[in-house]
């Protein structure tokens, strides 16, 4: 929370900000969802950065696809975020599984770009080489028990609840500009 | 050697009577589909039975159907193929499979199903269309998913023939002709309807037939170990994190596989036809096992023929759209052989289908909705724009000279770029303004066409690791948000109360 005696500046991703009189004060609260917008175009600016370094050369740099994996996965999140916050309420509890889901995500590919290639003798996990096991369970399925499970558990609270839909029903009623 | 003589013996020439058993199940199989078309064609009188089947699909056929759109031929011949030849890199195509749906479902199903509450959808770009109250980005939206439409449906045109060749022993050609005919006649005749309870079939069948076909790769290796023993003992390179592929490569494929799935329009659409929104619930839990059940065949299919070709059960593949119908046909009981080949086929039809009214969709509704024209007959001019895109993908199935997989990655890169930033983002962020809309419909349209154009002429090389749909899909984004905010006085004005209000639950 941050608090202004002034208008705040208006920053091009908060859109209009929120603005309750308290004490006399004004009181803005930057929206969550709002903080995911610069994220994307962060990101966006991380995947251009390391697909330009890979014209310059016969092969990306080293560093270039740790910054492509950073970046993805924080458009990823950032875009999730933007979906799943709404104007009127914060994340809450939500912001844990979506903070797990984007470790998990981040490490198993941080992981898989620093693991040592397999060999005949590799060691096998679940039937895979190390860095195939951490991309196939760890990348592709664990998140399927975090994120689907989590948005069914919060769908009423967070996502579309009675009273939404009447809401979206009720602006359906209310003429719209020109009619 | 990890098989058996026996196992290793089934490579044989197949026998006529296997053969025989293959196609009366293919034809029993297409039997069933033209049942479901009739029955639904009875059912489809209007252009909103047409389009977006009356808005009355239930919680499990929209999951049915949506995975089995989802899996397409792509999945099944492309997919295989493609992690035959470059490893376990294939595999990112697929990763985020356990996230991107639970994405979608924050980010547009919501907000796509409530728009059909409050105006009239028929069409992804009507909702671009509503967002921006902009005949404009409707327009440039309905053109680009009218490209991409025939890109994706000359992919799976490709897959049909590739199936029908390896069944009835036709030539390609001949095959493509086969299963498109047979498409455009189930979807002429019942539209969406008849595509959604076709897909259901086909969706519930495949998720059977991937079971067991996992189970048959299972026994020939003794368990995943032994296929990954016999792989490493040969080419561990195809095991490594990476697969073949540049560590770029492979995760620019997870980004635009990820973050493209948002502006697929073949799943977007379907979004309308939910009976009641608080149906989403459990959609995408619901969606994301199935999808991870189908994919089994996906990833069992690619490491077992890799394994059996190491081994020297199986002899290289010609092409490596070859895999799945060699494993099929030379490692698999013949019942299930012809159950999987059925529902591969069908798979491939179910998604045609869905891009053969997507694009009608576009002709008649979008199109002159831009250019102020009333068509008076929908129904019949979107049967007739069905037949003309049907075509012209035929011909460049036909023209074509890349694999499904890369004809695929055209098609969906093509999507990603001009549908995600104005409409997954712009769905949820107040700031987007039409001209930021416009600008990244036609950034992505331009940059995907003039790039794939170039490399095809090779007139440009693109560097390894770089895909040409993550630079579209990335340039799209840019401008996106550099042309909103320079735009962004505008923003307010073009925000009608009743979106606001649909952007804001």
């Amino acid at each position: 929370m941050v608090a202004h005696h002034n208008p705040p500046v208006q920053f091009w991703w908060r859109e209009r900000q929120r603005a309750e009189p308290v004490t006399g004060r004004v009181v803005v609260s930057i929206p969550q969802q709002s903080r995911a917008l610069p994220v994307i175009v962060c990101s966006a600016l991380g995947n251009l950065v390391a697909y330009v370094s890979a014209f310059r050369g016969s092969a990306a740099p080293t560093w270039a696809p740790f910054v492509f994996a950073i970046s993805t996965v924080a458009m990823l999140t950032a875009i999730i975020v933007l979906g799943a916050h709404r104007r009127d309420r914060k994340l809450g509890l939500l912001a844990i599984p979506i903070a797990l889901v984007a470790v998990i995500l981040l490490g198993g590919f941080l992981a898989a770009l620093q693991v040592a290639p397999p060999s005949a003798g590799s060691r096998l996990f679940a039937g895979l080489p190390l860095g195939a096991a951490i991309v196939v369970y760890g990348i592709g399925l664990l998140p399927l028990v975090i994120l689907p499970v989590a948005y069914a558990l919060t769908f009423a609270n967070m996502t579309l609840s009675d009273a939404d839909i009447q809401r979206v029903r009720d602006a359906k009623r209310a003429p719209r500009a020109g009619e | 050697m990890l098989m058996s003589d026996a196992i290793t013996s089934q490579s044989a020439p197949i026998e006529t009577a296997r053969t025989s058993v293959i196609v009366i199940v293919a034809l029993l199989y297409l039997a069933a589909l033209v049942g479901i078309s009739i029955w639904a064609s009875r059912r489809t009188r209007t252009a909103e039975d047409f389009f977006v089947a009356g808005k009355g699909i239930g919680l499990f056929a929209l999951t049915v159907a949506s995975v089995s759109t989802t899996v397409s031929g792509f999945a099944f011949i492309g997919g295989p193929g493609l992690f035959y030849s470059v490893g376990l890199g294939a595999l990112y195509i697929v990763l985020s499979a356990s996230v991107t749906n639970v994405m979608g479902a924050w980010v547009l199903a919501k907000r796509m199903r409530l728009l059909g509450e409050v105006r009239p959808m028929l069409t992804v770009p009507d909702a671009i269309g509503a967002r921006y109250d902009s005949r404009a980005a409707q327009g440039l939206s309905a053109i680009a998913i009218l490209v991409g439409v025939i890109g994706y449906m000359a992919t799976n045109a490709l897959a049909m023939g590739v199936v029908l060749q390896a069944i009835f022993g036709v030539q390609l050609t001949h095959g493509v002709w086969i299963g498109m005919g047979i498409t455009i006649a189930y979807s002429m005749a019942g539209g969406i309807l008849a595509g959604i309870y076709n897909d259901v079939l086909q969706g519930a069948l495949m998720a059977v037939a991937s079971i067991l076909v996992f189970v048959v790769v299972l026994q020939l290796g003794h368990g995943i170990g032994g296929h990954s023993r016999a792989i490493l003992a040969v080419d561990p390179a195809f095991l490594s994190p990476f697969g073949k592929m540049t560590p770029l490569a492979a995760l620019s494929l997870f980004f635009v596989f990820t973050i493209g799935s948002l502006g697929q329009p073949a799943q977007l659409h379907k979004y309308y036809m939910l009976r009641d929104p608080r149906q989403l619930r459990w959609y995408p839990l619901l969606k994301t096992v199935g999808l991870i059940v189908v994919l089994l065949l996906y990833f069992g299919v690619g490491l077992s023929v890799k394994a059996l070709v190491s081994g020297g059960q199986l002899a290289p593949l010609a092409k490596p759209d070859d895999a799945t119908p060699a494993f099929l046909l030379h490692f698999t009981p013949t019942l299930l052989a012809a159950l999987v080949f059925s529902g591969v086929a069908a798979a491939t039809m179910s998604i045609t289908n869905s891009f053969m009214n997507i694009g009608a969709a576009a002709i008649t509704h979008d199109l002159p909705l831009a250019l102020g024209i009333t068509v008076r007959n929908k129904l019949l001019v979107g049967r007739i724009a069905t037949l003309v895109i049907s075509l012209l993908a035929i011909a460049l199935a036909s023209l074509s000279r890349t694999t499904i997989a890369f004809l695929a990655i055209f098609g969906y890169g093509l999507f990603a770029s001009t549908l995600v930033p104005s409409l997954a983002i712009g769905l949820n962020w107040r700031g987007a303004t039409r001209a930021g809309a416009i600008a990244s419909i036609c950034t992505g349209l331009s940059v995907t066409l003039v790039c794939e154009t170039l490399v095809f002429f090779k007139l440009l090389t693109m560097p390894v690791g770089v895909s040409i749909a993550g630079l579209s899909l990335l340039a799209s984004l840019l401008i996106f948000f550099v042309t909103s905010w320079v735009t962004r006085h505008s923003a307010a004005a073009t925000l009608a109360d009743d979106i606001r209000v649909v952007m804001d639950v």
